[in-house]
């Protein structure tokens, strides 16, 4: 590691707008460099978790047809929603209260009932905690995504996990601090911007690759025998250190320097990281990496990536479940005209690989320092839209999940009303889910600031609480 | 700043208490101050929080929302004291006991109001927020030029300030740089591109004294200047070609505007113009096709397609547009971030919220669409377009003038003397007549469907004067109603100058409706021409029976025209039949020649009301704006409250470019040093604001910005002195000593060197390899495919002689990367980058050594060295001369030879692509 000149100290250390606008390329270059240094200010308090798991469904998964239990909605049935004479939302008319075509039912010894949508992952009821009451701001997809992605509905955002790599870096010096893994049926909505680093430097953006695609150029993209390769990178390291003598106190050069020799390590170690074939036959089974359906393979792969990242101390991972180029439902949670044909499809996909991973994870320990959080764009309405057989985009009312490091294990918080139209209790907000993560990864929501254009921004904008009520 | 508010507040307190003893509490020293500090910063203006406005006496004693405030003579009973009590208000921070007591007195005594109305918090609070009074909305000065001790530094007056300013630090300046290092410097931060071995040679051997001034002469007049400047200002303006969002599609005509800025730079268009055709170059008489584009600027942001069924889902999307526009265009020209006073009055700057909604006002007119441009200049067109159009003027008011002149009434049944109706064009031809307000009403159609109008042609009768009704005449269109839910059919179509149905306006009533021009002054009108669909493709929707009525004062209307004398075919004009078949081919010719492209640059209308939102909640709208701009920044600007559009976009343009607006210039000449010495003399360079920073050399900035003023807005004679300046000229060694007195190096003791942008490493890989290919402007090149009803953009598998255009001639969507270059900083073009950042990471690393474009471009450099010779060592010495332009020592030399002879030449040359030096501008 390169030392650091008191320049570079004093950059990093002070958090105020001058450490960023004032560095040239030194400040920068060591920032993202040297993340042990970055660390010496943050996290703010002693954190639950050292690292994230974020499971995010694309394209809304309805919170009526998998954890929220409502009873009045089957006893209602094709009845009008009350209260609301011709409710006109996102896409137009809707019809009348519908029940979820899947049945509940109680799980675990705290009896949670959930559907028979995603019957495994039901079973880790008493891990899972449950926030209800979230609501969206947006009922688009693509300010939705990137509000529960970004804390933003507009774009050009930093991402939590950006936020989250510029406040903690990485543990590990040979992998991203921040990897995203997309779906195998491709990326979501807002593609990039969902692991973008927006007005933070592109050092702290997301790396994104899963099990079938690799980190791009992690490899030469023409073959070049090892000898051949490793004469190169000496000539290159000779030249640069030359170059170097000229100009001995750059800080920048040097730093571009180290950037080699991390690439070089980070190429073995990312490799070695996605390399699935280390794994039992019996993981692989248990995960369902040799599944029929390519779709349930792709994913249960990605899910067992996820696990060996977050075992590397890889800081922040977001595992996406579905993708959005298929068109409306087909290939993610946005059930319009056909919800049971197109969840009948995805709940499985999401079902068995992300239950497996979950107790993997709780099986190596991981779950004692892994936070792990589910969530998706926002929810959908009780009602069946007018003519079809699918719900509408409904940002008012649905659920989020916690798992792992410091959360109540088996508990719920807040609710909708009786149909799960509307949060009522304990309403919540996304801001409030991005407050409750950095707070469990020991970082305050309102401390966590860097300058862009006129104010020291934060994930939580101007608003956020922590949910404390469902902290261990 | 902390230690400034805090020394105020205790002041305050002492200076209190020396008195609260003795005589009655004095309002205007004592209770004026906590109120003007604590308080009335919500409880003021046209919505003050709880309906209490606490600034004037009459307010205050009336109370708010909740009931009166206090009860004079009684602080027990007083709201306002039980509230600061339980520390409910000041919301966040509770208001010191001393003050609390000190107000109870004064309402014990009376609550006696003693003097006018409080300060607003604009014009307070100088520790915690910027007023009125702020550095950068003074009037720029012209400081003298100081004398500095050491001969040399004295005859550029940049160099005269910042010799000052190191002398006053006790630094010294750097040596300047060798010969080889500067025209490389010059080269590369002018142009993007590295100079050829040749050109280094020449200059390093050249002893006139004027070599190194001739060389920046030249570099600032090579088109490649504009190309990588143009750069700068993409980059601030969050130019990109798709529309973002969840369907992120492509604006495959958005690239005019990128080529205008291109043109911008190279011809130095002055300031003044430089603003106005961003924000008006539609109605910049005597603009060409391209300034026509350079509203571009103002529709470059996202723009969310998706249908949202929800009234609140229609206006957050319209209102996210017009944000948008109001903040891009705020920190682009006026280095103030007015976007933040969207939902309430701005934290720091003197901004009110309802400044943000003026604003707002003046984009109401401006939709996220694309617009027909004729791009003769950029597309070649035939010349005798012009010559057509004319001549058909020319031929329609011949031929109209043989039309009979329409009976104004209907009394006493008038006979049928007229022409039919018909679906493509009707003439009416009056007795000339003032008229200002010109309103058509459709009484039935003839399919009762709501009746369609594809354009309202008004004329006088001067020949010159052309079609009055047009929006970009200053026009105003509005109608008894729009068809709902289509692009198509809007009101402004009406007077948008373009026929046929896709450019036309419909009704939203059965069978009726009216639709209506407001001239902008009164005139002697003496033609109407109207159609259903000049392009004849359409014959439903068509008016039977109609009226024309006209108004001086658009509440007196008398009619001039209506359905009710037509009915009888005239007879053919034999002196006619020639006019009218010339006129017939000619509109096939000209509909043949003349295909003008859309461009993305905005479409423009009567603008819709502006109302203020309350918290930003769109739901939630209070009164209708009159447009504006920012109260008490710049001069006073007054518009009317219906100004058109281009009326309003205009009045923008003027209060930018006002000599009494002091900050477009200082923020314009500090974008210009930022991106010679990588740090603005303002490191903020969008933001002026209390957050912002403060200039390391206030007298040079102040100096530049009234030279740039004085030499009529021209960015290349600054250019010119930067780079002639020693302090430009400096090396960039850096001596530790000096790092110790300024570590943030503000002072200028050296030219900081640093790591290129991602473009000038493409662009001098392609150079060095020999592929660069040169082809300027136009759709840019493409690195993607595409695929599905929302884009997904994947990388083209192979890239040939287009892809390796400059990279601004990249077709950039938003959020999507390069995949090579994209991690140096490249902004995505989803927020505006008034300053890039300079990482380094590992994955940059990989991309230059392992990414398929690098492997390319390498062979195709070796490939080149081997064409020119086949000696290993000449081999290597050509590499270094093509990369570094220098020769390589011996010890490169040797080492280099070795490498060449183990791993091949492609892989000495990828590996030269890859250091320090190619990558670093020093």
């Amino acid at each position: 590691m390169l030392p650091l000149s008191h320049v570079g100290r004093s950059l990093l250390n002070r958090r105020d707008f001058l450490s960023h606008t004032a560095t040239g390329l030194s400040g920068i270059a060591l920032a993202s460099l040297c993340a042990a240094e970055v660390r010496s200010t943050m996290p703010h308090f002693t954190p639950q978790a050292k690292r994230v798991l974020h499971i995010f469904c694309s394209g809304a998964c309805s919170h009526l047809d998998t954890w929220d239990y409502k009873p009045e909605l089957i006893r209602r049935h094709g009845s009008p929603l009350p209260g609301i004479d011709k409710l006109v939302t996102f896409q137009g008319e809707n019809g009348n209260l519908t029940r979820s075509p899947y049945e509940f039912k109680p799980h675990g010894k705290t009896g949670k009932y959930i559907s028979n949508l995603v019957p495994q992952l039901a079973e880790l009821v008493d891990e899972m905690c449950f926030v209800h009451s979230m609501t969206a701001k947006a009922s688009s997809h693509g300010p939705a995504e990137s509000q529960m992605n970004t804390g933003f509905t507009l774009e050009g955002f930093p991402s939590a996990g950006a936020w989250v790599s510029y406040a903690l870096g990485s543990e590990n010096q040979d992998l991203p601090a921040y990897v995203a893994i997309p779906d195998p049926r491709g990326i979501p909505q807002i593609g990039p911007l969902n692991w973008g680093s927006g007005f933070l430097p592109a050092a702290y953006q997301g790396t994104a690759f899963n099990a079938d695609k690799p980190i791009a150029n992690l490899r030469p993209a023409r073959t070049v025998d090892a000898k051949s390769e490793l004469a190169s990178r000496d000539f290159l390291k000779l030249l640069n250190e030359e170059h170097l003598k000229h100009n001995p106190a750059d800080e920048g050069l040097a730093a571009r320097i180290a950037s080699y020799e991390l690439a070089a390590k980070m190429q073995l170690k990312a490799a070695e990281v996605a390399d699935l074939s280390k794994e039992t036959k019996a993981t692989h089974t248990a995960y369902g990496t040799q599944h029929k359906n390519p779709n349930q393979a792709g994913f249960a792969k990605n899910c067992l990536l996820a696990r060996r990242l977050l075992e590397k101390n890889v800081r922040y991972v977001q595992l996406f479940n579905g993708a959005y180029a298929m068109g409306e439902g087909v290939g993610n949670w946005d059930g319009h005209k056909q919800l049971k044909t197109d969840y009948d499809k995805h709940g499985p996909i999401l079902d068995g690989p992300l239950a497996a991973l979950l107790k993997d994870l709780k099986s190596r320990g991981l779950l004692s320092d892994t936070l792990v959080v589910w969530s998706t764009d926002f929810g959908r309405m009780p009602t069946f839209q007018k003519g079809a057989q699918g719900r509408d985009h409904n940002p008012k009312g649905f659920t989020v999940w916690f798992m792992g490091a410091g959360v109540k294990p088996g508990f719920s918080y807040g609710a909708t009303d009786e149909f799960g139209h509307k949060s009522i209790d304990k309403v919540s907000t996304i801001y409030d889910f991005h407050a409750t993560i950095l707070h469990l990864l020991g970082l305050d929501h309102e401390k966590l600031t860097y300058y862009h254009n006129g104010i020291a921004r934060r994930l939580t904008d101007v608003h956020g609480h922590v949910i404390k009520d469902i902290l261990l | 700043m902390g230690c400034r508010y805090w020394s105020m507040i205790v002041s305050l307190c002492a200076f209190s208490s020396g008195v609260l003893a003795a005589d009655p509490i004095s309002f205007r020293k004592e209770i004026a101050p906590i109120l003007e500090t604590h308080c009335v910063g919500c409880h003021s203006g046209k919505l003050p929080k709880g309906d209490l406005d606490l600034t004037n006496s009459k307010r205050l004693y009336e109370g708010g929302a909740n009931g009166p405030a206090l009860e004079p003579g009684s602080a027990a009973k007083s709201r306002m004291i039980r509230l600061l009590h339980e520390k409910k208000m000041p919301p966040k921070t509770p208001l010191a006991a001393t003050d609390i007591a000190r107000l109870s007195r004064w309402i014990d005594e009376g609550a006696k109001w003693e003097g006018g109305s409080l300060q607003l918090p604009a014009k307070i609070e100088p520790a915690k927020r910027a007023g009125l009074d702020w550095w950068s909305l003074q009037p720029i000065r012209r400081p003298a030029v100081p004398i500095p001790t050491v001969q040399g530094w004295t005859e550029n007056p940049i160099d005269a300030f910042v010799k000052s300013g190191l002398e006053k630090k006790g630094l010294k300046p750097n040596a300047e740089a060798d010969r080889r290092t500067l025209i490389r410097r010059v080269t590369m931060d002018l142009t993007g591109l590295r100079p050829r071995h040749e050109e280094v040679d020449a200059f390093i051997h050249d002893t006139s004294p004027l070599a190194y001034e001739r060389l920046v002469d030249r570099l600032l007049g090579s088109p490649a200047f504009g190309e990588r400047w143009a750069r700068h200002w993409l980059d601030v303006v969050r130019f990109a070609e798709s529309n973002g969002y969840e369907v992120n599609t492509l604006r495959t005509n958005a690239w005019p505007y990128r080529d205008w800025v291109i043109r911008a730079f190279n011809r130095d268009l002055p300031f003044d113009q430089f603003v106005r055709e961003q924000l008006a170059g539609d109605t910049v008489s005597g603009a060409d096709e391209l300034s026509q584009a350079a509203t571009g600027f103002i529709v470059g942001g996202a723009h969310d397609l998706v249908g949202n069924s929800t009234e609140e889902g229609k206006r957050q999307q319209r209102s996210d547009d017009l944000f948008d526009m109001v903040s891009t265009t705020s920190t682009a020209f006026l280095g103030l971030t007015t976007g933040c006073a969207r939902c309430h009055d701005h934290k720091f700057d003197p901004i009110a919220q309802r400044d943000f909604y003026r604003m707002e006002g003046i984009f109401a007119g401006v939709d996220h669409a694309e617009r027909p441009i004729r791009l003769a200049s950029v597309l070649p067109q035939p010349a005798e377009l012009n010559q057509i159009r004319e001549r058909l003027l020319v031929l329609n008011r011949q031929i109209d003038a043989a039309e009979p002149i329409a009976v104004p009434t209907n009394k006493g049944t008038p006979r049928l003397h007229r022409d039919p109706l018909n679906s493509r064009r009707n003439v009416e031809r009056l007795q000339p007549i003032e008229a200002r307000f010109i309103r058509f009403t459709v009484n039935t159609t003839n399919d009762n469907a709501q009746p369609c109008i594809d354009e309202l042609e008004i004329f006088t009768e001067k020949a010159s004067d052309g079609n009055i009704a047009l929006a970009t005449a200053g026009a105003k269109a509005t109608a008894s109603s729009e068809f709902p839910n289509s692009s198509l059919h809007k009101i402004l179509h009406l007077n948008d100058g373009i026929y046929g149905n896709s450019k036309s306006w419909i009704s939203d009533q059965l069978g009726e409706g009216w639709a209506q021009i407001e001239l902008p002054r009164p005139a002697t009108i003496a033609r109407i021409v109207w159609g259903r669909d000049r392009e004849q493709k359409y014959r439903d929707r068509t008016a039977m029976s109609y009226k024309i009525e006209i108004s001086l004062d658009g509440k007196i209307w008398s009619p001039v025209a209506g359905s009710w004398d037509r009915g009888k075919a005239s007879t053919v004009n034999p002196d006619l039949t020639r006019l009218v078949s010339e006129r017939d081919s000619l509109q096939v010719r000209l509909a043949l020649l003349d295909k003008p492209i859309t461009v993305y640059a905005g479409n423009f209308r009567t603008p819709e009301p502006t109302h203020f939102l309350k918290r930003g909640d769109v739901m939630d709208r209070a009164e209708v704006m009159v447009p504006g701009t920012i109260n008490g920044i710049g001069p006073a600007m007054t518009l009317p409250a219906n100004a058109t559009d281009a009326e309003r976009r205009n009045a923008l343009a003027s209060w930018l470019v006002s000599p009494e607006n002091h900050l477009p210039t200082r923020v314009m000449v500090n974008r210009l040093w930022q991106n010679h010495f990588g740090q603005g003399l303002v490191r903020t360079p969008s933001d002026y604001g209390f957050n912002g920073d403060r200039p390391s050399h206030p007298e040079l900035l102040e100096w530049l910005a009234s030279e740039y003023r004085a030499n009529g807005g021209y960015m290349k004679p600054l250019h010119r002195m930067i780079l002639l300046s020693k302090t430009y000229r400096q090396s960039s060694l850096i001596d530790p000593a000096q790092v110790s007195i300024d570590a943030e190096h503000r002072m200028l003791w050296r030219f900081e060197s640093r790591r290129i942008q991602a473009e000038a490493i493409r662009d001098s890989t392609l150079q060095v390899s020999g592929s660069l290919n040169r082809v300027a402007g136009g759709p840019g090149y493409n690195l993607w495919t595409y695929s599905n009803y929302v884009t997904v953009y994947a990388p083209k598998p192979i890239l040939g002689p287009d892809e390796f255009r400059r990279m601004i001639y990249q077709f950039k969507p938003r959020a999507q990367q390069d995949g090579a270059f994209g991690a140096f900083d490249c902004p995505d073009a989803t927020a505006t980058v008034p300053r890039r950042t300079t990482s380094v990471t590992a994955l940059q690393a990989l991309n230059l050594l392992n990414d398929k474009f690098m492997f390319d471009q390498a062979e195709k450099f070796a490939k080149q060295i081997e064409s020119l010779t086949k000696d290993e060592e000449m081999q290597v010495k050509t590499g270094f001369r093509l990369a570094f332009q220098r020769d390589p020592s011996p010890r490169e030399s040797q080492a280099a030879v070795k490498l060449v002879q183990s791993a091949g030449l492609a892989n000495f040359c990828r590996m030269l692509l890859n250091t320090n030096e190619f990558v670093t501008l020093e």
